[in-house]
C-alpha cells in the first residue's frame, strides 16, 4: 500500500502502534518492576514506580547464600560471557576456522557453566537454568539433523508415500500434545525412565518433528535441483551433496527452523510436567512460584520471570530477521 | 531422487515417529480402555467403553467443553482483527521504526507461556497495575471469581496469539501487487476502498489459515489455563485440556484421562480432516 502522506495521519498512526506496544509490554514492564522491589513496596496497595531497588530477589532466587565479594565475582563472569558473545559474532573475521572458534566457545560455556557452582554457592534455580540448557540444546541438536535429511527426502521425492507422510505429519501437529503425553507417562514408568532428561529429549525431538520436516523442506524446496545433480555428476553421492552443497545454502532456513525448536524446547511445559520428578526444567520451575498462596513468593515470581525472560530477549535481538522470516515462510507457504 | 535413498534419508525420522508418535497414539486409545490409577499402572484393567460412557455424562467434562468453546469463539476473531489492523499500520511506516516495533510486538508471542501468563497474572494480584486501576475506576475491590478468571485467560489468549497473526498478515502485505494498488488509486478509489478490495482478498488463503491455527491451538490451550485456573479450583475455569490433565495427576484415573484425550483427537479431527484432504490434493497437483 502507498503511504499515508499527511502530517496529521502519520501521527496518528505512530501513536496507534504505540499504543499497541504499550499493551504489548505492559506485563513485562510491570513484572520487570515487581522484581526489584522489597516485599513491603511489592505489596503496597498504590502502585509504587519510585522506589529503591533492591537485588535481594534474584540473589534469594540463584544463590544459596550471598558472599561478600559477589560483586567481584559477578562482574568477571558477566566480563567472561561478553568476550565468548562478542568471539561468536565477529568469528567470521577471525583468521582462524571459524569451527575451531565455536567449538572452542562451546567449550569455555561448558566449563563456565560447570565453574559456577564451584565458586558460588547456587540455588536449585541454577539446577534447573542447566537443566534447560541441557534439554533444549539436546533436543534443537537431534531434531534438525533428521529433520534436515527428511526433510530434503521429502523436497525431492515425487513418490506417492511422501506425500502420504507429510500429510500425516501435519494431522500429528495438530493433535493435542495430551494424547501422546499420556502414554509417554506409561512408557516411561515401564522403561524406568521417567525423570531422566534423556526421556524428555527424545520425547520433544519426536512431538516437534512433523513441524520441523515441514518447515525445513519448504526451505529446501526453494532449492534448484541442478545444483545438487552437477555436484553429483563432479563425484559426490547424495549424502555428501546434501552435507557440502545443500546444507550451506539453506544454512539461513536451518538457523530459522532450529531458533523454532529452540522455543518450543524451551517453552515446554505440560510434557516436562509430566514427565519429571525433580529434574523440571525452567517453565515448570517457575510455575511452582505461581500456585502457592505464600505472599513471599510475590516478588520471587517476579524475578523468576525475568531471569527466564531474558535469554530469549537477547535471542529475539540476534535473530528476529531469522525469526520472522520462519514465520513468513512458514505461514505464507502453508 | 530414487526410492531407496528416500527411504535411507527418511529412516531416522520416521522411526522417531514410529515409536513415538503413531505407537503411543495406538496406545492411548488402547488405554482409554482400561481402568488405571497410579497404583495398578502395570496391572490395568479392560473395562471396554466405560471410559467413554463415564465422559460423556460426566458435567464437569461438558463444562470444560463450553468453556474451550466460549473462548476460541472470543479469541480468534479477535486476533484476526487485532493482527490485521495493527499489520496495516505498521506497513506504513519505515523500515528502521518497523523493525523496532516488531520486535515489541513479537515479545509476547515468543516468551515462555508461563512466564507470560505469570506476568499477566501480576498485572492482577492485590497489589498489581491494573487491580489499582480497576478500583479507582469503578471503586470496588478485583476479585478473582469464576467470571473474572475467565475473562483474565481469555484477555491473555488474545494478547498472546496476536502477535502470530499480525506477523502472518505483515509478510503477506509484503507480497501485494502494486500495479493493482496503483490501478485503483488511478480510478479514484479510496483508501477503505483499497483495503476493502484488494488487500482483504488478497490476504483470504492467510486468513484460512490462521483460522485453522488458531483455532486447533485453542482447542489445545494448556498452559496459561493450568496456571490462571489453578488460583483456585472452584473457579470451574477449565478447559479440557486442563480437565485432563488434573483427571490424569489429581483425581490420578489415567485410563479416563486418555480416553478424553482421543474424545479431543477426535474432536479436532472434524476441523481437521477437510483440511488435510484439501493439502493432500495440493502436494498430489505440485509433485
Amino acid at each position: 500500500m502507498e503511504k499515508v502522506r499527511s502530517p496529521l495521519g502519520r501521527v496518528f498512526i505512530h501513536l496507534a502502534l504505540i499504543l499497541f506496544a504499550i499493551y504489548s509490554l505492559v506485563p513485562f514492564f510491570w513484572t520487570f518492576l515487581q522484581s526489584f522491589k522489597t516485599l513491603k513496596d511489592a505489596n503496597s496497595r498504590v502502585p509504587l514506580f519510585f522506589f529503591d531497588a533492591t537485588w535481594e530477589n534474584y540473589q534469594e532466587l540463584w544463590l544459596r547464600a550471598v558472599p561478600e565479594n559477589l560483586a567481584t565475582i559477578m562482574f568477571f563472569l558477566l566480563a567472561a560471557v561478553v568476550i565468548l558473545i562478542c568471539l561468536l559474532v565477529f568469528a567470521r573475521y577471525m583468521p582462524v576456522r571459524n569451527w575451531i572458534i565455536y567449538l572452542f566457545v562451546l567449550a569455555a560455556f561448558i566449563v563456565l557453566a560447570w565453574s559456577v557452582p564451584q565458586i558460588l554457592e547456587t540455588a536449585k534455580f541454577y539446577d534447573y537454568f542447566i537443566n534447560t540448557l541441557i534439554v533444549t540444546i539436546g533436543t534443537v541438536t537431534v531434531s534438525i539433523t533428521i529433520g534436515a535429511l527428511a526433510g530434503y527426502g521429502l523436497s525431492r521425492y515425487a513418490g506417492y508415500v511422501g506425500v502420504v507422510i507429510l500429510i500425516a505429519a501435519l494431522g500429528f501437529r495438530a493433535l493435542p500434545r495430551l494424547a501422546f503425553i499420556l502414554p509417554y507417562y506409561w512408557i516411561g514408568t515401564a522403561t524406568n525412565l521417567l525423570d531422566t532428561r534423556i526421556l524428555v529429549i527424545i520425547t520433544l525431538v519426536a512431538v516437534n518433528q512433523p513441524f520441523t520436516i515441514w518447515m525445513l523442506r519448504s526451505f529446501f524446496m526453494d532449492i534448484p535441483r541442478e545444483l545438487e545433480e552437477s555436484a553429483m555428476v563432479d563425484g559426490c553421492n547424495r549424502l555428501t551433496a546434501f552435507t557440502r552443497v545443500i546444507v550451506p545454502i539453506v544454512w539461513p532456513g536451518i538457523i530459522a527452523t532450529a531458533l523454532f525448536s529452540l522455543l518450543l524446547a524451551y517453552n515446554e511445559f505440560l510434557l516436562v510436567r509430566l514427565l519429571t520428578q525433580t529434574n523440571w526444567t525452567l517453565p515448570v520451575a517457575i510455575s511452582r512460584f505461581t500456585g502457592g498462596e505464600d505472599p513471599r513468593h510475590l516478588t520471587l515470581a517476579a524475578a523468576s520471570a525475568v531471569s527466564a525472560t531474558i535469554p530469549i530477549v537477547l535471542l529475539i535481538l540476534f535473530f528476529q530477521r531469522h525469526l520472522v522470516k520462519g514465520l513468513a515462510a512458514g505461514a505464507v507457504k502453508g | 531422487m530414487p526410492r531407496k535413498t528416500f527411504y535411507q534419508f527418511m529412516a531416522p525420522s520416521m522411526i522417531v515417529m514410529t515409536l513415538l508418535m503413531v505407537i503411543p497414539l495406538g496406545m492411548a486409545i488402547w488405554l482409554g480402555m482400561n481402568f488405571m490409577t497410579f497404583s495398578n499402572i502395570n496391572d490395568p484393567q479392560f473395562v471396554g467403553l466405560r471410559n467413554y460412557i463415564e465422559i460423556l455424562t460426566d458435567p464437569r467434562f461438558w463444562q470444560s467443553f463450553r468453556f474451550t468453546v466460549l473462548y476460541a469463539l472470543l479469541v480468534v476473531p479477535a486476533t484476526i482483527v487485532v493482527g490485521f489492523t495493527v499489520a496495516i499500520l505498521l506497513d506504513q511506516v519505515g523500515r528502521i521504526p518497523r523493525g523496532i516495533y516488531m520486535s515489541l510486538f513479537l515479545l509476547p508471542f515468543i516468551i515462555v507461556p508461563i512466564v507470560g501468563t505469570l506476568m499477566f497474572k501480576q498485572l492482577f494480584e492485590p497489589s498489581g497495575l491494573f487491580t489499582y486501576i480497576y478500583q479507582t475506576l469503578f471503586d470496588t475491590r478485583f476479585r478473582y471469581n469464576e467470571i473474572s478468571v475467565k475473562v483474565l485467560i481469555i484477555l491473555y489468549g488474545i494478547w498472546y496469539v496476536a502477535p502470530f497473526a499480525f506477523v502472518v498478515y505483515f509478510a503477506g502485505l509484503q507480497t501485494l501487487s502494486q500495479d493493482q494498488i496503483e490501478a485503483a488509486s488511478i480510478d479514484g478509489a479510496s483508501r477503505w476502498q483499497k483495503i476493502r478490495h484488494i488487500v482483504i482478498p488478497h490476504v483470504r488463503s492467510l486468513t484460512i489459515l490462521i483460522l485453522l491455527f488458531s483455532i486447533m491451538d485453542t482447542y489445545r490451550v494448556f498452559d496459561s489455563v493450568f496456571v490462571l485456573s489453578e488460583l483456585n479450583p472452584i473457579y470451574k475455569a477449565d478447559t479440557v485440556m486442563t480437565y485432563t490433565f488434573q483427571t490424569a495427576t489429581l483425581v490420578q484415573r489415567l485410563g479416563k484421562a486418555n480416553a478424553m484425550a482421543i474424545i479431543t483427537v477426535l474432536g479436532i479431527m472434524v476441523v481437521l480432516i477437510p483440511n488435510l484432504y484439501q493439502a493432500y490434493k495440493e502436494q498430489m497437483e505440485e509433485r
